[in-house]
């Protein structure tokens, strides 16, 4: 192997961060506001991704225009979900077993209403970006991962701006650090819980729009999403959403290059691995050895 | 208060054994219906989940074969006297090893059908392998064809499919006949990514038996196996594109297939012959991937462009059944699997099981649609008929192009970048 083809490997694994890390914040908003693991996570994957692609065939709408026009429709339906069912369960400061089923039922609905819907054929978005390269020197960039890393970077920046420079975002960082706290000095924590369950459903919405733009779709969309998710929050420390980039970087770059000098079939156990080997050894995340070093500081 | 409380619950206990003793001769009457006057035969496939579309085609040729056996008032069965129509007992398996067996077993016990028939991929056709010597029941695989499957000696099993290993050899042999007729030259290299099942070990060594044979003619420079249903495959994609191969045959299903494809063009990647096994011709990869399946070549079980008029009876048929074309080959494997199936019932004159079984030992479809139009199972149950190579050429369009007694046209190679 070459230093051309080691550069391609380089930018791959780059340009699959960028992905994992827009697929993974939503469950991170949504799990460190109001400690819920919301298994339905991938449904609304594969609804994003349906939704960008019906737009797409039915209407001519861009998928990147889908992408865009996918957060606040997900929003509205992450708020009516909360509403509906989210709020019922009992707040706890740990996940807790009625969330966890209330959620992977949601999952299970969301999916046989897919079947009803869509049926059970593959559906995948071909544009004329879709299977277009761009070459520099004997380095290739895919059209589509480089416009989907560039949706997935602004989205975060985005999201990054909401949370330090807006009234909502400053509540949702103080009930992510301390719930109580958050409610002593005015936090509406029923409020700030719908709109975060909301942003994170949009968030999840849109990175399934950005997936249906590389990856062929169907009901059963976002299972494989779902378990790199977990694995990516997991390395990044659960509530941090730097620490969600580094966790995304980290899991693309271990699965790319094991690649090298493993067989392709075991690349599934390489992220479980890394599963494994987080939580046994920094069970923190990445954020945690962060703060653990500010401290000693 | 306890008397009223008690007669409530002597009331609830004489309902609920009313209810149970309804469904039980609910059960019974259905039983007997299925046994009396309908022939009960299973089917167990997947239409959910990731083999959803290749299941929904098999089930469909099933479908069609039992609507025309039932049109022609049924299977003769000589021991009750009469014709008697065929009853399908379906049940979708979702894709799932483990709810596919089970599903086997359920028909095969609590619906007591007399055959049953399924198990399209390699990793459900084993998981379903094992029940019918455990009951007894044939059991006719219309979508797998690993040898793993047809080589523990069970006796009641029956497969439409001919050998994975037969169709890495015809592809090899194909790839051979295209440097004899000097469209591509002698040692060049061959990168092999092969699904990580028994399917794809019998593939890669169809392939390695043919070049063994013919030495000179390829060198497999790369051989590894990638898992299925993976969502990135740019990690052994950039490993084939490294060792700089002439060819790449990968082995794949439809799901991996149209994965796969889209990221090989995506890396700039392009090789003199590219195949994708027995996928490529598939209409979901045409609507996903457009021209970048073109020139595509795929060794397959069979294809709507045989020339025969029993094939081309099926695909109007077919099409008039369901309202779309056969895609690929798998509705007709399924189809001819449940012919010789009646075939073999009204040959037996009885239900019998074992009876049934020992005719599909003996049975022989001299209007199979199969390459060789002659459909008759070998000592270990399956087929061995010949493969055809199709390959995808631009506007849609499909030729077979290899056996060239059955070519509808002509191989393009070295395909164009």
């Amino acid at each position: 192997m070459n230093a051309a083809d080691l550069m391609n490997l380089v930018i791959s694994a780059f340009l699959l961060a960028g992905v994992y890390a827009a697929m993974s914040v939503g469950m991170t908003i949504i799990y460190g506001v109001m400690k819920i693991v919301n298994l339905a996570h991938a449904g609304f994957l594969m609804l994003g991704a349906y939704f960008v692609y019906e737009l797409y065939e039915r209407f001519g709408i861009d998928p990147l225009l889908g992408v865009v026009l996918a957060f606040p429709t997900f929003f509205l339906l992450g708020m009516t979900v909360h509403w509906l069912l989210v709020r019922r369960i009992p707040t706890s400061d740990q996940p807790t077993l009625p969330s966890l089923l209330l959620l992977f039922g949601l999952w299970l609905i969301l999916q046989n209403l897919a079947y009803l819907i869509w049926g059970n054929s593959d559906r995948s978005i071909l544009t004329p970006r879709t299977l277009s390269v761009f070459h520099l020197g004997r380095i290739t960039f895919p059209m589509v991962q480089l416009v989907v890393f560039g949706a997935a970077v602004a989205s975060l920046t985005g999201l990054e701006f909401v949370l330090h420079k807006t009234w909502f975002g400053k509540a949702v960082r103080a009930l992510m650090q301390n719930s109580e706290a958050g409610k002593i000095v005015g936090v509406k924590v029923e409020r700030t819980a719908r709109v975060s369950f909301g942003v994170g459903i949009a968030f999840a919405g849109a990175a399934g729009g950005l997936l249906a733009m590389m990856y062929s779709f169907s009901p059963d969309f976002g299972g494989l999403f779902l378990l790199r998710a977990f694995v990516i929050i997991v390395l990044g420390g659960l509530e941090s959403f730097t620490g969600i980039a580094i966790g995304a970087l980290i899991l693309a770059l271990v699965e790319t290059f094991s690649i090298l000098i493993l067989p392709a079939n075991y690349q599934p156990a390489i992220a479980f691995s890394l599963l494994v080997v987080a939580l046994v050894v920094l069970p923190q995340g990445v954020a945690g050895l962060w703060s653990r070093r500010r401290r000693l500081a | 208060m306890a008397k009223i409380r008690g007669c409530d619950w002597g009331k609830r206990c004489w309902a609920c054994c009313f209810v149970i003793l309804l469904l039980f001769s609910l059960s019974v009457c259905s039983k007997k219906e299925a046994g009396g006057d309908q022939i009960a035969i299973g089917v167990v496939l997947p239409i959910s989940g990731r083999e959803a579309k290749p299941g929904q085609y098999q089930r469909e040729g099933i479908e069609l074969a039992i609507h025309q056996i039932n049109q022609a008032g049924g299977i003769f069965v000589k021991d009750k006297g009469k014709k008697m129509w065929v009853k399908e007992v379906f049940y979708d398996d979702g894709s799932d090893q483990a709810k596919s067996a089970g599903l086997v077993e359920r028909a095969m016990t609590s619906d007591n059908v007399v055959a049953v028939l399924g198990g399209y991929s390699t990793a459900l056709g084993e998981a379903e392998s094992v029940m019918p010597d455990r009951y007894h029941t044939p059991w006719i695989t219309t979508g797998a064809a690993a040898s793993t499957i047809f080589g523990r000696g069970y006796q009641y099993i029956f497969g439409t499919l001919s050998p994975t290993d037969v169709l890495g050899f015809t592809t090899a042999e194909f790839l051979g006949s295209l440097v004899d007729h000097g469209k591509l030259k002698k040692g060049l290299k061959i990168a092999l990514a092969l699904e990580n099942t028994d399917h794809g070990v019998d593939y890669g060594k169809g392939i390695d038996k043919w070049i063994q044979a013919h030495s000179g003619y390829f060198q497999v420079v790369f051989s590894e196996k990638f898992d299925l249903g993976s969502a990135d495959f740019s990690g052994l994609l950039q490993k084939v594109k490294s060792v700089r191969a002439d060819i790449f045959l990968a082995d794949a299903h439809l799901q991996d297939y149209i994965t796969m494809q889209r990221q090989y063009i995506q890396s700039g990647m392009s090789h003199q012959m590219l195949s994708y096994g027995a996928r490529g011709p598939e209409a979901d990869a045409r609507k996903a991937l457009g021209d970048a399946t073109n020139y595509i070549f795929a060794g397959i079980w069979w294809s709507s462009k045989l020339p025969y008029a029993q094939v081309k009876q099926f695909s109007s048929d077919y099409q008039a059944f369901t309202g779309h074309a056969p895609d690929s080959w798998y509705p007709a494997t399924a189809y001819d699997g449940m012919r010789a199936l009646a075939a073999a019932i009204e040959h037996a004159g009885t239900l019998n099981k074992t009876a049934v079984r020992d005719q599909l030992r003996t049975v022989e479809l001299k209007d199979s649609l199969l390459p060789g139009q002659v459909l008759r199972f070998g000592t270990n149950g399956q087929v061995g008929t010949p493969f055809v190579v199709v390959q995808n050429k631009p506007d849609a369009k499909v030729d077979i192009v290899y056996p060239s007694d059955a070519a509808t046209g002509e191989a393009i190679a070295p395909k164009p970048h």
